[in-house]
């Protein structure tokens, strides 16, 4: 490490890292130089010029822009001197000739309230109050601190341009806009979309979309990037464009795994307002997603429920939370333990998923407890179980360190989306991407290889590689002799994965898999993303040995770029595996521990998982059962039949945010209180903790969930469950999970923490885990839908709508098949036909076109990433991030709508 | 192979005997030209450069086909690029074999047959047609009424360098370009010479670049030539955006092969891999030109693996600007050279650190590398001979506006303005009395008047009468021109190309273009100049490139020069001016087709 560069501002002594710039310098010593262009986390750009200081080095005097150039030792800067602050007044003075200022020059800002109705102090056009970022604006705070003469002979050159408010989610008003381009560069450097770009030059340069179209079209991500670094009033979210905040709060996002953190602005009414990402924190370094940065809203729903009430013979009544948790025990004390479930909220934090499993084991004795969302539970079971944790515990950013990234049946872009930002930014800087995937997701635009297996067979497809990878001897020698013990007999028992007969099985080209392993086994550098959207529960294991067995050979292990980021659904999935709060078998060292801690035996029975208990629940074997209804989303694939089996229930509990489907059949309902209501805490997909602070209280009966089960279990009669806070609660949760020792709400304070290492010294020797393949042969049982959806699509014609005054992509989408199936399914090429799931909904509508890439039996098409902003802005459920549809692959039917017009013969 | 390390001294000589690759491209080079020049049919070259094109040079050379090869047979005939005397084109110039050479100036299709006549059908039946106007070689009975051709003030004055093949071979045909002992210098360098040797030649010579900021060229090849990257570039910038200048496209479409030689000895010198020729949009025939001339170079080994059987490699691509000028600052060279928005970068680093793709680089500008070829052939002594003691060399100096003889003429460094627009450029036109104002080294350059005429053409020099020789654009006013609307010209233009990045230029230029319009139109305000200069200095020192930076430039040297018109301007004592006389403008539109 070279060292510090000390040099002096304005008289003040300071140190450099190397590498750092002037501007960067200055700020961590406290000294503010004014910039617009200059933003964290982005390469220096040096448009504004603002940052100007004097520099003398070596005898050399130059006036440099402190953002672009790197100090020399002993340098002197001067930042204030007469010269240079008149340099900078005389630059903003040229910027400020081109946007409102009314803001600055009117006469009565002094005496301006903020209720107060303008008086027509300045021209309409330049009012203050034309600008949503009055107060909060980033600009204004700069011009104010260079001090600067508004009384400038320049002209005034208002632009006059229309406000583009036509796009979901924000607003965008070019009038404002000071061409810093800082939105141009988040969404090409950190985000890697490119949607936004600078038109036309001179004095009339803007930024707009490359070819003036929509938002819709131009690749936007509607991650509110842009919004968040823009230094005036020019970008905007719509909701609540004109509020002002009072105070700001940091949280965890509870939207999704990845657990950004975020900055709640509250208003004076504690109302959230605002939600932006926090630039200084290392999980998502001030990224957000559409669902993160727009779905927040929720909370402030009036809608919202805010008493509990009973359902009886379909008349409902309030309660207070005592009748009904007097109400609900008396109803559960009907049951045995195996006739009674407890699901938890895929929102749930910590302490709720703790708090609920004790209470299904202890006070309820029973073992059906799950959380709603557990989709991927083998995935992350096995890799937690077989493996040492650390390999999942590298922050996401890492993945930018990885040579390669293997994306193995999900869709980050849509569920996880801040963990997309870096695997496209690894990709931009070189590294390879194989995608594993029958849909067409964001990603398999990044991808190198992108393998399409046959539904169900993406564990042999892996397999297909690792074969390829030992054939052109690939294999990392040193490290498999080193840390594998049962190298040789795996060799020879990969003799039975014929590449033949799995490239035939998979229905994937042999070559295919050359290239994945050449992209894939070159470095040890590979991360995995590591989804089963795609596989049946019964490969989940399969898949993991086989991605497990890839990382050994290519001798990944835990260095940097290597990580294994499970693609978990739900906010604390991870949590809440760790809590417990899933199928526990009597003897798992996880039982062990809980019983040891609680002084009683683990109750009876076969444990059941989410799935299982929809079965059991259909079946009629439960009977009653407690729901945490927050932020389950009914609609999701693997919950199908939920609802259903919801309505045979006997006894129903449910705590929800909003009166939905679930509570639909409830018998006793509580008020949930959101996210943002209490204090808890979340762990992300990288196993670190984080707090979710409380931004307002609630105002009438809500309860958080870890205070729902404490007051059911009081009103049954139970103890161990008197905790009375949050924090004591996630002491005890501390003093209890192994992985959780040492925390407290203290301890995560800043930036959280990872949890601890409980099993190291598994890594230091692995073996290969040998299975027999199994080609059991492929029935043709019907079609499947593999939806795909991405964010550009150049290559097709796109029209737009209008609906509510809002753009909509309106056109018709390709129904990509196979040129086989067209004979099977009846149909011709150019008929409009509607793909119609088991429930019989259409999933999808278009013109049926023959695909050279569709595989048999696979129905495809590509929809536009924008549909989902505008599902956004027109969901009726007011928490809409979770019902966001997802690229569910099901099995379909397909019927002609209308059928193709005949082509009129054309004379040549 | 020659190994470059030990090379002997002889070791040239010494190839050149062995039947060297380039021993034999010369003698079919050879044996093409004296065909052309010794044969039994008259040669007829046509300029059919950008200039003679304008003039009509192409219908001239339709008109004459019928009686070339694939015609009637009864004469050579070849396309050339421009002979720099622009107020001649079309210029058709004949070769009598063994003979002479007569020049046809302002040739119209129409005459075509009787110039032909007098060649092809006998010299004494048919008369000679009176637009010939001069004759080189020998003078014989025919020539008689005619000057000779290095003897007309325009050509003797002028020291060729660049420009020695101009006019007289066909920029399309490689063979003529080795006749005239082209690729001798790089057959030399890559075979006998170190790369080292070759630089400290480009050293001796002192030459500096043509560009505009006229660093030296030796200096800035030794920042690249030491780095190890495995891939390195050297950019040939031939942006050439400034109005009033031409001769960079000039070399490209009258000699593409010089600058090709000198750019593979910049590559050669500096152990670069790859050059990248970088023309503007638009300029169709250089375009066509140099990219003819590498395929060339290619199919006859001079690029690509081992060049002319030596153990250099080098390749070469011609790259294209968006329609923009600022493209031809150096960064923003770089940036569209990668498809990326031609915007300056900012410097540290700079492109010998990490310029194209992040590798070390060199940009040069075309006239510059062009030097090259000649620096290496005859020894940078010689060059550093030429010119004045700061600037060696010559000037390609292009001549427009209000003059008798506009064109491009080649001049020794040293050679005073007067001089040029004198005696070269034969002063102002009939109907016009003196020379006012000059334009010089682009729209950021300056304007000049008549007390600095005396100012010898030096880069230096140039500078201290506050003009810059620049890309040796020389735009000639008399006095009938408003200095305050010409400014106001060019500052519309300096203002609508400006890249819009940095915002003193993407602002400032358009707030003094303001007041310009304001005092052309007489309505100038208090403070008016005042606000020009407050601007002009915040965008001379606040800019990120030299756009920005030298925006003030006109303004300030006008004022210099003018103070007194600006004066009468500014209080509203002269006519409204513009072209419609109502004080308005005709806005860019383009600046090129």
């Amino acid at each position: 490490m070279p060292d510090p560069i000390q040099f002096t501002i304005d008289g003040q002594q300071v140190e450099a890292e190397p590498g750092q710039t002037i501007l960067q310098a200055a700020l961590e010593a406290g000294i503010y130089i004014p910039y617009l262009c200059y933003f964290p986390h982005m390469k220096p750009y040096g448009a504004c010029r603002t940052c100007v200081v004097d520099t003398e080095a070596n005898g050399r005097k130059m006036t440099l822009a402190s953002c672009t150039a790197t100090p020399m030792s002993d340098m002197v800067v001067e930042t204030k001197n007469e010269s240079v602050s008149e340099l900078r007044r005389g630059i903003i003075e040229l910027l400020m000739s081109e946007h409102p200022h009314g803001c600055l020059t009117c006469h009565r800002i002094e005496l301006c309230g903020p209720q107060d109705v303008c008086q027509r102090h300045v021209d309409v056009t330049d009012r203050c109050t034309i600008c949503p970022k009055n107060e909060r604006c980033e600009l204004k705070d700069t011009v104010r601190s260079v001090e600067l003469d508004l009384r400038t002979p320049l002209n005034y050159n208002r632009r006059d341009l229309p406000i583009h408010a036509d796009d979901p989610l924000y607003d965008r008003d070019y009038n404002l806009c000071i061409v810093c381009a800082r939105c141009v560069r988040v969404c090409d450097e950190v985000r890697g979309d490119n949607a936004l770009t600078l038109v036309s030059r001179s004095g009339v340069s803007l930024v707009g979309t490359s070819h003036g179209t929509s938002l819709m079209e131009s690749g936007c991500e509607f991650c509110g990037a842009c919004i968040d670094v823009c230094p005036t009033g020019a970008l905007v979210e719509r909701e609540y464009k004109w509020e002002k905040a009072s105070r700001q709060v940091t949280t965890t996002c509870t939207n999704c795994a990845v657990g950004c953190q975020m900055i709640a602005e509250v208003n004076k009414f504690d109302k959230i307002i605002r939600f932006r990402g926090d630039v200084n924190n290392e999980v998502n370094l001030g990224q957000a997603c559409f669902k993160g940065k727009f779905g927040y809203d929720y909370v402030n729903h009036r809608s919202r429920l805010k008493r509990a009430y009973f359902r009886k013979g379909g008349i409902l009544t309030n309660a207070t939370p005592d009748e009904a948790f007097n109400a609900a025990a008396e109803a559960l004390s009907k049951y045995e333990p195996h006739e009674v479930a407890v699901i938890a909220s895929p929102r749930g934090s910590n302490e709720d998923n703790f708090i609920a499993q004790k209470f299904a084991r202890v006070a309820l004795r029973s073992n059906n407890v799950d959380h709603a969302h557990n989709f991927i539970d083998d995935v992350s079971e096995h890799i937690s179980e077989r493996w040492d944790t650390a390999h999942t515990k590298r922050p996401i950013w890492d993945i930018e360190n990885a040579h390669s990234v293997l994306v193995v049946s999900g869709n980050p872009t849509e569920d996880q989306n801040v963990l997309a930002v870096p695997v496209k930014r690894a990709a931009k800087r070189g590294a390879k991407i194989v995608v594993i995937d029958q849909r067409e997701t964001e990603l398999t635009r990044y991808a190198d290889v992108w393998l399409r297996p046959r539904i169900g067979t993406a564990h042999m497809a892996v397999m297909g590689i690792v074969r390829s990878a030992f054939d052109s001897t690939l294999e990392q020698g040193d490290f498999i002799r080193e840390r594998t013990s049962n190298a040789e007999d795996f060799k020879a028992a990969l003799w039975d994965y014929d590449l033949g007969r799995i490239a035939t099985y998979c229905e994937v080209e042999i070559e295919e898999f050359a290239e994945a392993a050449a992209a894939l086994a070159s470095h040890r550098e590979m991360a995995v993303l590591l989804g089963a959207d795609t596989v049946p529960k019964a490969r989940h294991d399969a898949l993991v040995d086989a991605v497990m067995n890839l990382r050994l050979l290519n001798g990944t292990a835990d260095g940097p770029g290597q990580g294994v980021y499970p693609l978990y659904f739900g906010a604390n999935s991870r949590g809440s595996r760790q809590m417990g709060c899933r199928p526990l078998a009597a003897e798992s060292p996880v039982a062990t521990l809980l019983c040891d801690a609680w002084g009683v035996d683990f109750p009876e029975g076969e444990p059941m998982g989410i799935g299982e208990m929809i079965e059991a629940m259909q079946g009629g074997t439960i009977k009653a059962a407690i729901v945490m209804a927050d932020g389950v989303n009914p609609t999701a694939r693997q919950l199908s039949g939920l609802r259903e089996a919801l309505s045979s229930l006997e006894t129903l509990i449910v705590s929800s945010v909003f009166d939905n489907e679930i509570t639909a059949n409830a018998d006793i309902v509580f008020p949930a209180a959101p996210f943002s209501e209490q204090t808890s805490t979340v762990t992300n997909l990288e196993s670190r903790v984080q707090l979710v602070r409380m931004a307002s209280e609630s105002r009438f009966d809500e309860l958080a969930g870890w205070q729902i089960f404490r007051g059911l279990a009081k009103a049954m009669g139970k103890t161990g469950f008197e905790y009375d806070s949050a924090s004591e609660l996630f002491d005890a949760i501390c003093a209890t999970i192994p992985d959780y020792n040492g925390l407290s709400y203290d301890a995560l304070e800043k930036g959280g923490a990872f949890t601890q290492t409980q099993t190291d010294g598994n890594d230091a020797r692995s073996d290969f885990e040998i299975t027999k393949p199994d080609f059991s042969p492929f029935a043709r049982d019907g079609f499947y839908f593999a939806p795909g959806r991405v964010l550009h699509q150049p290559d097709r014609e796109n029209t737009l709508g209008e609906r509510n005054y809002l753009n909509v992509i309106d056109r018709v989408e390709l129904i990509e098949l196979h040129p086989d199936d067209f004979e099977t399914l009846g149909i011709t090429e150019g008929d409009t036909v509607a793909v119609r799931n088991d429930q019989g909904n259409v999933v999808a509508e278009g013109v049926a076109t023959v695909s050279d890439h569709a595989l048999r039996g696979i129905i495809q098409t590509t929809t536009l990433f924008a549909e989902l902003a505008t599902y956004m802005e027109e969901c009726e459920y007011p928490d809409s991030s979770p019902t966001v549809p997802g690229l569910d692959v099901r099995r379909v039917t397909v019927e002609v709508v209308a059928k193709a017009p005949e082509r009129e013969l054309v004379a040549v | 192979m020659v190994s470059r390390t030990e090379a002997p001294v002889d070791t040239y000589a010494v190839a050149m005997s062995q039947q060297t690759q380039y021993a034999m491209l010369r003698a079919r080079a050879r044996q093409l030209w004296v065909q052309l020049t010794e044969g039994d049919k008259p040669w007829v070259r046509v300029g059919l450069g950008a200039s003679g094109q304008a003039a009509g040079a192409e219908e001239v050379f339709e008109a004459l086909k019928p009686y070339g090869p694939d015609g009637t047979q009864q004469i050579n005939l070849s396309l050339v690029g421009a002979h720099g005397l622009m107020y001649l084109e079309p210029i058709v110039d004949v070769v009598v074999p063994k003979i002479n050479r007569v020049f046809h100036a302002n040739v119209t299709p129409e005459m075509v047959p009787d110039i032909i006549a007098h060649y092809v059908d006998g010299r004494e039946q048919h008369p000679m047609h009176e637009s010939a106007f001069a004759y080189a070689d020998h003078r014989d009975a025919f020539t008689t009424h005619l000057p000779n051709w290095d003897e007309l003030p325009t050509n003797s004055l002028q020291k060729k360098v660049l420009t020695e093949n101009f006019g007289n071979i066909d920029p399309l045909d490689i063979f003529q370009y080795i006749a005239q002992d082209g690729y001798a210098s790089l057959n030399k360098a890559v075979l006998s010479m170190t790369p080292d040797e070759v630089l400290e030649e480009v050293k001796t010579s002192g030459l500096r670049g043509r560009g505009g900021a006229a660093f030296p060229t030796g200096l800035k090849w030794s920042f690249l030539a030491p780095s190890p990257a495995p891939v390195k570039y050297v950019l040939c910038n031939c942006e050439e955006g400034d109005p009033g200048a031409f001769n960079d496209k000039g070399i490209l479409e009258s000699d593409p092969h010089r600058l090709i030689e000198g750019l593979i000895l910049n590559g050669y010198a500096t152990n670069s891999t790859h050059g990248v020729v970088f023309i503007r949009q638009g300029h169709e025939i250089p375009i066509e030109a140099t990219r003819h001339a590498i395929d060339e170079a290619y199919a006859n080994g001079i690029l690509g693996e081992n060049i002319l059987g030596s153990d250099f490699s080098f390749e070469m691509e011609v790259s294209l600007t968006g329609d923009s000028y600022v493209a031809g600052e150096e960064t923003a060279m770089m940036e569209a050279i990668e498809g990326k928005r031609s915007t300056p970068r900012y410097k540290p680093p700079f492109p010998a650190q990490a310029g194209l793709f992040q590798k070390p680089t060199n940009i040069n500008n075309v006239k510059t590398i062009a030097y090259v070829p000649s620096i290496v052939g005859r020894g940078g002594n010689e060059f550093k001979n030429i010119g004045t003691e700061s600037s060696s060399g010559t000037a390609l100096v292009c001549l427009t506006g209000h003059i008798k003889r506009p064109g491009m003429y080649e001049v020794e460094m040293g050679m005073t303005i007067r001089q040029v627009l004198e005696d070269i450029g034969g002063g102002v036109p009939d109907g016009s009395e003196r020379i006012k104002v000059l334009q010089t080294g682009g729209p950021l350059g300056g304007v000049l008047g008549e007390e600095a005429f005396d100012t010898e053409i030096d880069f230096d020099a140039m500078a201290e009468a506050g003009a810059i020789l620049g890309s040796g654009g020389i735009i000639v006013g008399d006095e009938s021109t408003d200095v305050v609307d010409l400014i106001r010209n060019l500052v519309a233009f300096n203002q609508f190309e400006s890249c819009g990045k940095c915002f003193p230029c993407r602002l400032g230029n358009t707030h003094m273009l303001d007041v310009l319009d304001r005092m052309c139109k007489n309505e100038a305000q208090p403070g008016d100049m005042k606000l020009l200069e407050t601007v002009g200095n915040n965008m001379k020192i606040g800019s990120l490139c030299g756009h920005g930076q030298l925006g003030y430039n006109p303004i300030s040297s006008a004022i210099n020069y003018f103070e007194e018109e600006f004066e009468q301007r500014f209080n509203g004592e002269l006519e409204k001016s513009g072209p419609f006389g109502d004080g308005s403008m005709i806005l860019p539109s383009r600046t090129r087709p």
